[in-house]
């Protein structure tokens, strides 16, 4: 366990905090549940670094797929499931085409996203993308701009989808009411508000 | 008996060697060439491509018929490389090999002269005069043939040495197998399994230790060491200490008249001695008697005494009863046996870790080297195959495996290079834990994981997800629980870019490996040379592995470098089949370079024989006179007499003082004598 040092001043306490690694501060249930919700076997990773080598978002924000997985086979949950790091992933799945181990770390993170999200662990504007998709079937609707682009290049200003049919809308909502999506997305958005 | 020589008119043909772009790259060529036209004796000079090529070796054996050259020069790469090339394009010429001079203006020249082209020219243009200087003043020279006794000698009986025994007595010579300790079996019969198939060591060990020991062809001497070698390839006289035993075997109890005597391996002599000591095969782990085996499955299987430790209470005589196998007044013996070539197969120890305090060896109880995890978790090692701490004899949960400890070290105290099969015995043990403790976890800190052999990187994928955690980083230091004995390893974990300190029940340390104790006075004894860090020099690190400096003599194993299982035994057989070549040709050449005395200008004082390191050189009657002889067979050219004789009566075959002196001349004058 971390050594404590209880300075009287709270500053010099969290500067001077003991950062080491111990056993006992991590989870080794944790990478279990990785691997089942993201269905791939994330201890295999040996750590060459393809992931974030591929991975678009690395070279624009501090997201290292990379260290996500060394955590998760360390069993570093609370670190894990409290970085806003974790939402940078844009789901392009470079990662997985390239990991020559054959893992998938798009699905991995995906289920860190899963676990953390058990915990209410979630940034504001995944909730609105959910809200949307509830009211529009998109989580990025249509709109005046793209309708004008649509006419230009000889299409319908509306797509084939919950936008030109709307009668489709009930049964997406019933999927997200099943998951408890919606509702879990409004409790939690009204109470950081 | 060499006379003053009287030299024709020599004719010398030069021919400058591109290599490529390796020569000339930097060193005007051409030039070399024209320059080579305008020295005194030079009738042809000729440059080419590539000069080792056939066409590059026919310009030479055409030049010599068509301008009936009386001495070759080439300027190319090392005469290690192709001397013997040219020697040979020489001879096809009609020449006597011995004709021929290389200048090397490539490795010493155009190679650390890259960037000075102008240099290096004028440089490689001394070279060649030089070497015509020689050139000039060659004579015929006639290798000397000796016969090669048909008997091989192989020293250490690990799992290389009794392979290459093996080997060379299968191949119908006869092989005498040196070891020092009272077993076969080497270092190979300690392990528990081997990597990456996990056969059970002894399983595939004994049956070739069986061999061994039931092969006709092989003579096996255990408990016997090399005290003194003499002679050259084809005809060594090597003379071995047969150190007192106290017991003698069945055979030897016969030639004593003792009927149906001798060592059966009964073990009654053991049960009885009084005399306890730790068992150096166990590590001190286990307890042996003064009269003692290593291990059921020894070959061969006779007991020995430690006199160091024996009490000479008689016990073991009483108990032996009618074999009368035990001697309690035994004494070292001595033998020389003759043989025509030697494989060196002396294998390693384990690096003294206690040597790196950080780590906690021999002070704390729980860290314990991956040699001693070897016997402990064998089934028949001292505790039957339970893995326990040594602190309190409970079995341990979480076990932290340090890789590189005491490899790739450049402090000076520890070992600069790989230890090569740590990284693979080490996911080795991490799968045996996994498997015989239930929920125990191997925490393995590594710096890289070099799994580079057949099926190794598979292993290595196998023992990842059989739950090995693997964390990068060296170990900077162990700390104990003074109370639980438990152990704090403190690294960095270099991917998360943290630092770690983990608490765990037992250490494995897996420590650096170095030539064993007897290597360097072995190696001495054979004339061997050794590399830096004391593992024996090979006659070229890719080309001549399993060779030496010292013709006749190969290495075999760990010995030579490390090296796995596989490896060992593959290099053995490499051993044992250059070994074999001489003995099955019958005869060696030797290069003539022998010393000669000048009897007219030899006072015979003697003061050579001495001075000579090989025991070639002896003084005789001659017509009246005391005059010096070489015996040319043992003559290594080594030049000490030569430069030593008052008299200067001595002729150095192929490095004689006037051909020394020319070349001198030559590039002190610039050429214009």
């Amino acid at each position: 366990m971390a050594v404590k040092k209880d300075y009287k001043d709270q500053k010099l306490s969290e500067k001077l905090r003991d950062r080491k690694y111990y056993i006992p501060d991590s989870n080794p249930e944790f990478i279990k549940d990785v691997e089942k919700i993201g269905q791939t076997a994330a201890h295999m990773c040996y750590q060459c670094g393809t992931c974030t080598g591929s991975c678009p978002s690395a070279p624009r924000s501090s997201y290292r797929i990379r260290l996500f997985m060394r955590k998760s086979i360390l069993g570093l949950e609370e670190e894990i499931l409290t970085d806003p790091d974790l939402w940078l992933c844009t789901t392009c799945y470079s990662c997985t085409d390239r990991c020559p181990r054959d893992l998938a770390p798009t699905d991995a993170i995906m289920a860190m996203r899963n676990l953390a999200f058990k915990r209410d662990i979630i940034p504001r504007n995944f909730l609105q993308t959910v809200q949307l998709i509830y009211k529009s079937g998109h989580g990025v609707p249509n709109n005046d701009a793209n309708r004008a682009a649509r006419k230009r290049l000889g299409l319908d200003e509306e797509p084939e989808t919950t936008h030109k049919y709307p009668e489709y809308l009930p049964g997406i909502r019933k999927i997200l009411d099943h998951y408890r999506l919606k509702e879990n997305a409004d409790r939690i958005l009204a109470q950081g508000e | 008996m060499a006379e003053v020589k009287k030299y024709e008119e020599p004719r010398i043909g030069v021919f400058v060697c591109h290599c490529g772009t390796n020569i000339a790259g930097s060193i005007d060529v051409k030039a070399v060439m024209e320059y080579a036209r305008t020295l005194p004796n030079v009738i042809v000079a000729d440059d080419y491509q590539y000069m080792c090529s056939t066409p590059g070796q026919n310009k030479i054996a055409e030049a010599i018929n068509e301008q009936k050259l009386t001495g070759v020069v080439v300027a190319a790469c090392s005469p290690r490389l192709h001397e013997p090339t040219f020697r040979n394009a020489t001879k096809a010429g009609g020449l006597n090999p011995f004709r021929f001079e290389m200048a090397n203006i490539r490795e010493q020249n155009s190679w650390v002269h890259m960037h000075q082209p102008e240099e290096a020219t004028s440089k490689a243009k001394d070279a060649v005069r030089i070497a015509v200087a020689k050139a000039s003043l060659l004579e015929d020279l006639v290798p000397k043939s000796v016969p090669v006794e048909k008997a091989a000698m192989v020293v250490g009986g690990g799992v290389g040495g009794m392979q290459a025994a093996l080997d060379l007595a299968n191949a119908g010579i006869k092989t005498y197998l040196v070891e020092k300790s009272p077993t076969i079996g080497g270092r190979m019969s300690q392990l528990d399994k081997t990597f990456p198939t996990l056969d059970c060591s002894q399983c595939i060990l004994t049956p070739k230790m069986v061999d061994v020991y039931r092969n006709e062809g092989i003579e096996l001497l255990t408990y016997t060491e090399v005290e003194a070698v003499e002679g050259y390839i084809g005809n060594f006289d090597v003379t071995l200490r047969k150190k007192a035993r106290g017991v003698i075997t069945p055979a030897e109890a016969e030639v004593r008249g003792i009927v149906g005597g001798g060592c059966t391996g009964c073990g009654d002599c053991s049960e009885v001695c009084p005399v306890i000591k730790p068992n150096p095969f166990e590590l001190g782990m286990a307890p042996r008697k003064a009269i003692y085996i290593y291990h059921p499955q020894v070959s061969p299987l006779i007991y020995t005494v430690d006199f160091d430790a024996c009490v000479k209470c008689g016990l073991c005589v009483e108990a032996c009863g009618d074999k009368k196998a035990v001697d309690l007044e035994a004494k070292d013996e001595f033998m020389t046996v003759k043989v025509g070539t030697v494989v060196l197969a002396l294998g390693y120890d384990i690096f003294p870790i206690e040597k790196k305090f950080e780590w906690g060896y021999k002070n704390y109880d729980n860290v314990i080297t991956s040699l001693e995890f070897e016997r402990l978790i064998c089934a028949s090692g001292p505790t039957g195959g339970h893995l326990v701490r040594p602190s309190d004899g409970e079995t341990p949960k979480r076990i932290a495996f340090v890789l590189c400890a005491g490899s790739r070290d450049s402090t000076g105290v520890g070992k600069p290079y790989c230890s090569r099969f740590c990284c693979m015995y080490s996911l080795k043990h991490a799968h045996q834990i996994i498997e015989k403790i239930p929920g125990a976890i191997p925490y393995i800190f590594y710096m890289d994981i070099r799994s580079f052999g057949k099926m190794y990187e598979e292993f290595y994928y196998r023992i990842q997800n059989e739950g090995a955690k693997f964390i990068r980083g060296r170990v900077a230091n162990i700390l104990e629980d003074p109370v639980t004995k438990n152990l704090h390893v403190n690294a960095e974990d270099t991917l998360l870019g943290r630092p770690i300190d983990m608490e765990v029940d037992l250490v494995v340390l897996a420590a650096a490996i170095q030539p064993s104790a007897e290597t360097e006075k072995t190696r001495r004894l054979f004339g061997v040379s050794c590399s830096q860090d004391g593992w024996l020099l090979e006659a070229h690190p890719k080309l001549n592995p399993c060779g030496t400096t010292t013709a006749g003599v190969y290495l075999a194993g760990v010995c030579q470098g490390p090296k796995d299982i596989p490896d060992t035994v593959a290099q053995a057989e490499g051993a044992a089949s250059a070994a074999s070549i001489p003995i099955h040709r019958g005869e060696v050449e030797l290069e003539p370079y022998f010393a000669q005395c000048m009897e007219d200008k030899c006072a015979g004082c003697g003061m050579c024989i001495n001075q000579c390191p090989y025991s070639a050189l002896s003084l005789v009657e001659k017509d009246g006179r005391t005059v010096m002889q070489v015996t040319e067979a043992k003559c290594k050219g080594c030049g000490t007499c030569g430069g030593f004789c008052p008299g200067g009566a001595i002729w150095m075959q192929h490095f004689a003082t006037p051909q020394i002196i020319a070349q001198i001349d030559a590039f002190l004058l610039g050429g214009e004598q």
